[in-house]
This record gives C-alpha cells, sequence and structure tokens, in this order.
C-alpha cells in the first residue's frame, strides 16, 4: 500500500531523574514493637520494647519500661526478665540452645504478647570469600559468605554486614530452595552505591540460621525494599510471630562472626 | 438453570432461522483498489431499504439476501470514496467491488468506519484504529506505535511509562487478550516495554473491545485487542524500508503466482541501539537489542476458496558481558482457509501455534544458573458466518486450544528442581446472531460455552486455608478436573433520531490462564498458569449503557459509555512470596473477588483541517482478597480516578500538519508507609492500609510536526519532528523512601522520574 523507505533519525536522551518530594501522609497509629533475640552465644539476651511513631517525626522512639517479660523454653526452664531502662528487659540465667523452641510474654497496656521462635543447629561459617570482578574498567568486590548447607532441606540463613564497623540498613536473606546441600556461592549485594565494599574496608558479617518465620519475616522485608521500578511488591507490615498485632520479631538463632580486610 | 439459559436462546436462535424467507443473495469481497488488500467493516447499505445493510466481516467478505428486484448498494468506509452499485436480483449475485482510496489524503483519519456507524452499531466499548491514525499521532522517540496509540482512548490505562502493559476498565494486563491474526500473544512488548511486537510495516488494523465483545472472542475478561497484518499487495512487487538511528526495516511484498488472487508480505525490523551505545565506555559489554519478522502469504484455490498463511517472530536480547544473558520471545504462525461454501454461508477455519519463551542465565562463581520458563499452545478454531436474510447475521463455531506450560525453574550445577510442565485444554463452543430487528433497534446476542480441563503429566497440591491437604499425581494423558462456564452476551442499540442512540450491553467473560508477576506487567519474567484445583476460572460480568450524538452533519461525534464490572475468583500473593523461586507457586496465592464501574467519555472531530478527539474517563477499581488488608475493600493499583486525553491533528497547509497529545491522569493507587520503628539497628516503616496513597498525577504533552515534500510523480518524501514531554514534566516512575544522609531520623520520599525531552526527527521517503 505505501512504499515508503523510512530513515529515523533519533536523538536519543534518556533522562532519567530523580527529586526529593513533599507528600502527605496518612496519620499513624502507634504499635508496641516488639525486638526479642535469644542465640547460641553466651547471654545475657536482651528484649526492647519501643513504640513506633509517625514517618515525619524525628524525635526519639517511645519506650515502655514497665513491661512484665518472661522467656521459657521447651526444656522447662522459664525466667522473668529484668528491666534496664530505655526499654531494654536482660536475662540472666537463661542459655541459648540450639534445637529448643523458646517462648517469649510480653504483658504491658493491659494486653498480651506472645511470641514462639525454635533456634535451628548450626551449620558452620567458614569464612568470608571476597572476589573482584572488573565491569567496566571499575573493580566490584563481590561478599561471599561461605557455608556448607547441609543436606536436610529447609534451611534458612540470616546476614548482617557491616562495612568499617557501620552497619548496612539491608535485609540479606539466603535459602536453600534452589541448591539444597552444598557450598554456597551466592554474594550479598549491598544496594547502595555509595557504601559498596572497596580496597582496604573492614567487612563484618555474622551468620545466622533462623527458623521459617523469621526468613519471611526478613525476606517480605527484602522484597519490599526491592520494589523499585514502578513498585513492585506491595509493601505491607511484614507477617512476623508475634501474637497481637505487635511490630516486630523474636528470633532464636545461632550467631557466628567472620571479618576481613578487602585487599 | 444453566440448562433453561441455553434452551431459551436456542429457541432464541432458531426463530431467526424460521423468518428466512428472502429470495436471492448478493454476496463478494471488498478490497482497497491500488493493493487489493481485503477491507474490513466496509458498510453495506441499500439506497431503497432504510433497515438494511451488513458489514463485511473480517475477511472482506459481505451477503445481504433480499426479495427479487432492484436495488442500489452502496459501499461506504471511511478515508475511501464511497461506491454505488445497481443489481438486479433474479438470481443470486456476486459482487466484488474495489474501493479507491486517498480521497481524504489531506486530512488525517481519525476513525475508519462510516461516519455514523456510532449511531447504528451495538457493539459496545469497542474502538477501530487504522495504522494512518496511529502514523500521524507523536510517540516516544517517533516510533510508530499501535498499542500507544490505543491507549489514547478512554477507558484504556497504560501501566506507565516504559511500559506496553496496559489496563482496560479496572482489570490487570493479563486480563487483555492480544491477538496477531487469531494467535494469542504473550508478551507484547520488547526492550523491556518502550516498544510494541507490533511492526507498523506490517499492520494493517488494530480493535479494542472493551468486555462487551462478540461470543467469537473468549478467554480473557477485560477486553480483546485483535490486530490483523496486511496481506500484501496482490497487483504490483513492492519494496520498502528505512535506515535509521536505532533501528532498520525493510518490507517486501507482491503478488504470488497468480496476480490479483494471490500476494505475500515480508516484513522485518532490528534495533541496533546498543552499537551505538557500546561506544560509550560505560556500555561497552552491553547487548540490548530486539528483532522481528512478520510473514504472511495468501493463495486463492479459486473464486471460493483462499489459504492464508502468517507467521511473526520476535526476539529480545539483553545481555552484561558473559555476567548475565537474557534472551525472550513470541513466535506465532497461523493456517487459515476461507471458504465460500455458498452465497450466504462462509467458513473460516485456522489452525494456530503460539510460543513464549524466556531464559534467563547468570554467571555465579563459574557455575551457572539459567531460569527458563515458556507457554506453547496448538489451537484450532472454525468459525462459521451465516447469513439467512437481510435482517440477521449468524455467527457460530468453536476453538479447542491445547496450552503446554513450562514454569520458571532454575537448572544448572547442583540445582535440583523438579517442576514439570503442565498442560490445560480450553475449549470453547459459540453461537451470536446481529438482529436488525428494525430501522431503529439493533441486537446482537450470543452465548459462549468454555470448559477448561486440567490434564495429567505434573503433580497438583490442595490447598485449604493455607495447609496442603491432598497430593494429585495425575498420570500422562489424563483429563482431569474440567471447569464449564456459560457466558452470555447481549447488545442493543436503539436510534433515537437521525443523530443518537442509546445503547446498552451486559456480558460475562470467563479466564482460564492467568499471569504469576512480582512486577506491574510486561515483564519478561512473568509466567503463565493455567487453572489447578485451587485456581478457579475467573469470572467478570459486565454491564454498560452508552448514549450517541452526532452534530454537525457526523463533523463530531459524542459518545459517552457507563459500566459496571464484577469479577470473581481474582488472583494475588502471599506477604513475601518470591514466585520465581518457590517449588510450587500455588502455595503461594490468596483469591479474592473485584469491582470496577466508571463513566467513559469520547468526543470526537471526524472532518475539517482540525480532527481529533477528546477522551475522559471517571472509574473507580477495588479488589476484595482474603488474606490482604483485613479482609476489606481496597483500591487497585491502576485505580485512576481521572483520566484525560487530547489528541488534535492540525492540516496547517497541504504540506503542514501539527499533532499534538495531551494527557492527564491521577496517580497510581499505593502504599505509603505511615510511620517507622526500630528493629536491631535498622529504620523499618510500618504501613497501614493497602494503596491507600496516591502517587502524584501525571501529565505531559507531545507534538509532532509533519513536513510533505512536493512530489513530482511517485517518489514522495516526509519529514518528522517529534518532541515527547514538551515542557519536560517529571512525571512519577517510582517513589522510594530513605534516610536523609544528614539527618537520619528525616525521612525523604525520592522520586525517579523516566523521559523528560525527547526529540525526535524522521525522514520517510516513498516510491
Amino acid at each position: 500500500m505505501k512504499n515508503i523507505i523510512s530513515i529515523i533519525v533519533v536523538a536519543l536522551f534518556f533522562t532519567g531523574c530523580t527529586k526529593i518530594i513533599d507528600l502527605d501522609y496518612k496519620g499513624n497509629m502507634s504499635k508496641i514493637v516488639i525486638e526479642g533475640n535469644i542465640t547460641n552465644q553466651a547471654g545475657p539476651y536482651f528484649v526492647k520494647i519501643t513504640k513506633s511513631v509517625g514517618l515525619t517525626e524525628t524525635g526519639v522512639y517511645p519506650t515502655i519500661d514497665d513491661a512484665i517479660v518472661t522467656i521459657s523454653d521447651d526444656a522447662g526452664n522459664s525466667e522473668l526478665l529484668t528491666p534496664n531502662g530505655n526499654g531494654i528487659y536482660k536475662t540472666s540465667n537463661l542459655i541459648g540452645v540450639e534445637g529448643r523452641t523458646y517462648t517469649l510474654t510480653v504483658e504491658t497496656e493491659n494486653r498480651t504478647y506472645t511470641a514462639q521462635s525454635a533456634m535451628p543447629e548450626q551449620t558452620p561459617f567458614d569464612s568470608i570469600r571476597v572476589d573482584n570482578i572488573t565491569i567496566r574498567g571499575d573493580t566490584e568486590y563481590n561478599l561471599i559468605p561461605a557455608y556448607k548447607d547441609p543436606i536436610e532441606k529447609g534451611n534458612n540463613y540470616r546476614f548482617v554486614l557491616s562495612i568499617n564497623n557501620k552497619l548496612i540498613n539491608q535485609h540479606f536473606i539466603q535459602n536453600d530452595e534452589v541448591k539444597n546441600g552444598f557450598e554456597n556461592t551466592f554474594k550479598l549485594d549491598v544496594n547502595d552505591d555509595d557504601l559498596e565494599p572497596k580496597s582496604g574496608d573492614l567487612i563484618n558479617i555474622e551468620m545466622q540460621c533462623i527458623d521459617k518465620k523469621v526468613a519471611l519475616f526478613y525476606t517480605t522485608l527484602a522484597l519490599i525494599a526491592d520494589s523499585g521500578p514502578g513498585g513492585g511488591t506491595t509493601p505491607n507490615n511484614p507477617p512476623n510471630n508475634i501474637s497481637n498485632g505487635a511490630l516486630g520479631i523474636f528470633s532464636a538463632h545461632t550467631a557466628e562472626t567472620k571479618s576481613i580486610i578487602i585487599p | 438453570m444453566y440448562k433453561k439459559t441455553a434452551l431459551n436462546f436456542l429457541l432464541l436462535f432458531s426463530s431467526t432461522l424460521l423468518l428466512a424467507q428472502a429470495k436471492y443473495t448478493v454476496s463478494g469481497t471488498v478490497k482497497e483498489k491500488s493493493s487489493g488488500e481485503m477491507l474490513i467493516g466496509v458498510s453495506i447499505t441499500i439506497e431503497e431499504k432504510a433497515n438494511v445493510g451488513v458489514i463485511t466481516n473480517e475477511y472482506g467478505f459481505y451477503s445481504l439476501s433480499l426479495p427479487q428486484g432492484k436495488y442500489t448498494l452502496r459501499f461506504s468506509y471511511i478515508g475511501y470514496e464511497h461506491k454505488l452499485i445497481s443489481v438486479e436480483l433474479n438470481s443470486n449475485v456476486t459482487e466484488n467491488v474495489d474501493l479507491e482510496d486517498g480521497i481524504f489524503l489531506q486530512e488525517a483519519v481519525v476513525t475508519s468506519r462510516k461516519y455514523d456507524d456510532n449511531l447504528t452499531t451495538s457493539a459496545m466499548g469497542t474502538e477501530i484504529l487504522s495504522m494512518k491514525t496511529a502514523a500521524v499521532v507523536p510517540v516516544l522517540l517517533g516510533e510508530k506505535d499501535l498499542v500507544k496509540t490505543i491507549l489514547l482512548m478512554p477507558g484504556m490505562k497504560s501501566n506507565g511509562e516504559g511500559s506496553n502493559g496496559f489496563s482496560v476498565r479496572g482489570g490487570t494486563a493479563d486480563q487483555n487478550l492480544i491477538l496477531l491474526d487469531a494467535a494469542p500473544v504473550y508478551n507484547a512488548s520488547h526492550l523491556l516495554g518502550i516498544f510494541s511486537t507490533f511492526n507498523s510495516d506490517a499492520i494493517k488494523d488494530a480493535t479494542i473491545i472493551k468486555g462487551n465483545s462478540p461470543a467469537q472472542f473468549g478467554g480473557r475478561l477485560s477486553s480483546v485487542l485483535d490486530v490483523k497484518m496486511k496481506e500484501g499487495n496482490n497487483k504490483t512487487y513492492q519494496a520498502s524500508g528505512g535506515i535509521g538511528l536505532i533501528s532498520s526495516r525493510l518490507t517486501i511484498e507482491g503478488p504470488l503466482f497468480q496476480k490479483e488472487k494471490s500476494s505475500f508480505i515480508i516484513s522485518g525490523r532490528r534495533t541496533y541501539v546498543d552499537i551505538f551505545a557500546r561506544l560509550s565506555s560505560d556500555f561497552k559489554d552491553v547487548e540490548l537489542y530486539f528483532y522481528d519478522l512478520n510473514v504472511k502469504a495468501n493463495f486463492a484455490i479459486n473464486n471460493k476458496n483462499k489459504i492464508y498463511f502468517s507467521g511473526y517472530f520476535g526476539k529480545d536480547v539483553l545481555a552484561v558481558s558473559d555476567l548475565f544473558g537474557s534472551n525472550w520471545g513470541n513466535a506465532t504462525g497461523t493456517l487459515r482457509w476461507n471458504s465460500v461454501l455458498s452465497s450466504k454461508l462462509f467458513s473460516n477455519t485456522s489452525l494456530i501455534y503460539s510460543n513464549y519463551d524466556f531464559n534467563l542465565g547468570f554467571q555465579n562463581d563459574g557455575s551457572e544458573i539459567n531460569y527458563n520458563s515458556k507457554i506453547k499452545d496448538l489451537n484450532l478454531k472454525q468459525d462459521f458466518s451465516f447469513y439467512p436474510n437481510s435482517q440477521n447475521t449468524l455467527r457460530f463455531g468453536f476453538n479447542l486450544i491445547h496450552h503446554n506450560i513450562t514454569p520458571a525453574k532454575a537448572k544448572g550445577m547442583n540445582i535440583v528442581s523438579n517442576k514439570n510442565n503442565r498442560e490445560g485444554l480450553e475449549n470453547s463452543v459459540y453461537i451470536s446472531n446481529s438482529l436488525k430487528a428494525s430501522d431503529k433497534i439493533n441486537i446482537d446476542y450470543g452465548l459462549r460455552f468454555s470448559f477448561y480441563s486440567i490434564l495429567g503429566g505434573d503433580t497438583y497440591n490442595i490447598y485449604q486455608n493455607n495447609e496442603l491437604v491432598e497430593s494429585v499425581k495425575l498420570a500422562n494423558g489424563k483429563v482431569d478436573k474440567t471447569y464449564y462456564n456459560f457466558e452470555p452476551r447481549i447488545s442493543i442499540n436503539y436510534r433515537v433520531n437521525n443523530t443518537s442512540s442509546l445503547k446498552a450491553a451486559y456480558a460475562r467473560n470467563t479466564q482460564h490462564l492467568h499471569l504469576m508477576s512480582n512486577s506491574t506487567g510486561g515483564s519478561p519474567t512473568d509466567q503463565w498458569i493455567g487453572n489447578s484445583y485451587n485456581i478457579k476460572p475467573e469470572i467478570a460480568d459486565q454491564i454498560s449503557f452508552g448514549f450517541s450524538k452526532n452534530f454537525n452533519e457526523n463533523m463530531f461525534e459524542l459518545n459517552a459509555e457507563t459500566y459496571y464490572k464484577s469479577m470473581q475468583n481474582q488472583i494475588d500473593y502471599k506477604d513475601g512470596a518470591d514466585i520465581n523461586i518457590v517449588q510450587d507457586i500455588e502455595s503461594q496465592l490468596l483469591f479474592g473477588k473485584g469491582r470496577a464501574y466508571g463513566l467513559e467519555i469520547l468526543l470526537k472531530k471526524n472532518k475539517g483541517k482540525l480532527t481529533g478527539w477528546i477522551g475522559y474517563t471517571l472509574s473507580k477499581t477495588e479488589r476484595k482478597i482474603n488474606g490482604i488488608n483485613n479482609d476489606e475493600w481496597y483500591n487497585a493499583k491502576y485505580d485512576r480516578t481521572h483520566d484525560l486525553s487530547v489528541v488534535g491533528i492540525y492540516n496547517l497547509t497541504p504540506q503542514w500538519t501539527l499533532s499534538c497529545t495531551f494527557i492527564y491522569s491521577t496517580g497510581n493507587a499505593v502504599t505509603f508507609p505511615t510511620g517507622k520503628y526500630v528493629l536491631n539497628g535498622m529504620t523499618i516503616y510500618q504501613y497501614d492500609n493497602r494503596n491507600a496513597d496516591r502517587m502524584p498525577v501525571t501529565h505531559r504533552l507531545d507534538i509532532s510536526l509533519t513536513y510533505e515534500v512536493p512530489s513530482n510523480g511517485k517518489y514522495r518524501s516526509s519529514w518528522n519532528f517529534g518532541l515527547y514531554n514538551v515542557y519536560g514534566r517529571q512525571n512519577p516512575y517510582s517513589i522510594n523512601f530513605k534516610e536523609n544522609k544528614d539527618n537520619p531520623q528525616k525521612i525523604d520520599a525520592e522520586q525517579l522520574s523516566l523521559f523528560r525531552w525527547i526529540p525526535s526527527i524522521t525522514y520517510n521517503f516513498k516510491f
């Protein structure tokens, strides 16, 4: 129909740009936030009780110091934690043991919150492996936690990364869904370009073996943070293991830390 | 109850057959004179009889049965000269007609139908777009794009810049059936959504039907986008093409074997933006391109039988050195046989193949991980058009589709993945009738019966209240659970007077294939899944009312429609679901319902120096999913209250044409954090109701200017200058929340925008 021969000359400018904008935020309902950790390392272990604040508030977070906090395990041990100020409660005799299930109870403001977490068997953290790759002339350092996943399926791991003693605000979760029973080869990918590891940096990684519910909590947080272009996963308060609508997580996990200086 | 409904429908159809008492039939095909292309939707009316008329079907065929006598047939089609033909009906007559194009060459064409067609047809929620319109509407990077242009109609919402996914009347991207010569296209985007898979050189026209589709279409809830390829010039050989900075095109067409009877067209396109990008050291190792190939041939066996073959093959490649590589693409093939069985009965048989596959590979520690997913269809379609008399056009047929779906699974060293292919049979039979009840009333009514069967070869898990209750292992080839659905459809047009008409319609649609996507649609990693024991067919009931009025002798055309749609068995995911990794995706699904309602207004100016349209949509769409938002109704992502588009095409002089588009829309419904807290030293955001917030509004003005160089003889050329986003509005693409670097207690909302001021220059020549 049309003998059109076209020559298209396109001046191509991909001008992606960012700016800080003002938004109208809905009012926030302040909620109890419970942070509890039991590890296989020596105690004491801490439970911290605070309250959430509105997104635009900049002051300190309110704390709760008059709660009744108990932790028990499935071996018949139970302990009432002592308040230590700033919303922190401390154990004195409790010992974290792999394979045991721990129950946390918090009574405050006429409500009772309970949570359960099972400490998995420890998978040894062998070392931090640093691979360097040259892309576009720049050297990038990949941080790979080296460990051998046990043959039983269903292991979940969480990594806490600090670079030069600065905690990286990212949720690193790995599991054995795709590769079960092998040496790990997946890296911890730092999203913020300004914080990417470079030569001479001190790297600290704590490896935690965590239970399924704790893993789901952190995986959901990681997916929300990833949602990037177009806003993929709809953000939500991640499902946690604490009853009665409290925010936060109670985690019984193993802990092992390695550090390395990038050559 | 179903039985009774079916019986009533049968009675309805048989009564129309009993009315059949016409004496003789005039039938034939209508073609474009210069190229021999079949013309679809040409209106044929009888000067002597006001309430008699028919339109040509998808293959240019028409048939009209009338009592013995002398008649004058008027053939009209916008953009073409109308033609009057006298026939004397003493016996059955064949009248093949050629229409000459070009009476409105100096005028851009907004619609490709008869001017007052909107008043007589009972079709609702239907827009037809010719490539002539798409050619002058300004688009990103100057590449003509059918999908982008059709999204400027009311009721259609683009899923955003850099995405070819779209939402129709509150539906999701996977609820649109996209057909290329009857073959389903599962991913209609190239280059991460910047281009559509439709090469404008090879496309004839496209029709979008927003939920009230005739009974021959089915399988998706929201819309049908029916794209037809050109047949090729059957009179002379032609080669055309283009060489550009980012892409090259070549099209060859001409007669095949017998002149004026058979023809072929081959059209190819490839981008090579990456070759230039690689000149910059930043993109040295980047591969980023796509290519596609359209082929079509038709062969007339005799006057009554014609064979068509059409094929499409396209592929996208994206790779970064040897660290990362991916490619994806569609392949479709359609073999068709048109047969005029009698002057009143037209048959079309199609055998259709469609394949979409996606591959992704990562280099990781010397070992490679590959993800692969695929959907392959084999499809047999039989359609009959029967013209018993001048009041009725009956259509009936069946469709058998075999789906073979390979779920996304990881392959590579040390990886154990035992996901199996799944197969399903999606079948349907349909019957519909288009009745001219009087010179004022047209009724289209029909019934589609669809049934989907799960085929063996995999293990199906059954979940109840999020717990696995049973695993069903089905042997290969075994047909198991089958879902049956009746889909009644009806639409009525009442012509109030010469310039206005009222319409009403109801339709039920069902959907048996569902898209699993963590993204907003249009991502190559999206995967499809069929019905199972947990996933039931999605069902939508849509009721709509419309009003059309034409002014100033059809210079202005106003169409207003309202609709209410209710949707069942809608699917969403649990929190934290990573659908690409999880072993059984069905364990991660949540089910619920949806509703959508709205008002759409379209005002077109069809004639004059200035042509174009204004489209406005006021709408609401919500979901209620068990397990999300405390089981309460919430806004769906593409719930945009206001949506406005203005398209203007102005002929300054015979040489210069200026066109512009302006769009304005409410931001998508999104969830912003309301609060924050600290956990293990990290700040975490607190959320409240789902999708209760709004992205900032999007608005944009695009212009293009076309200059036709005065021509001597056959050689013609033109320049096109375009500017996308004239005033450089930073439209929101995404918003991220992060701690302020200087004051970590302060949370900043950072908005990302994609395109500002994208100019383009195109030189076209033609000989």
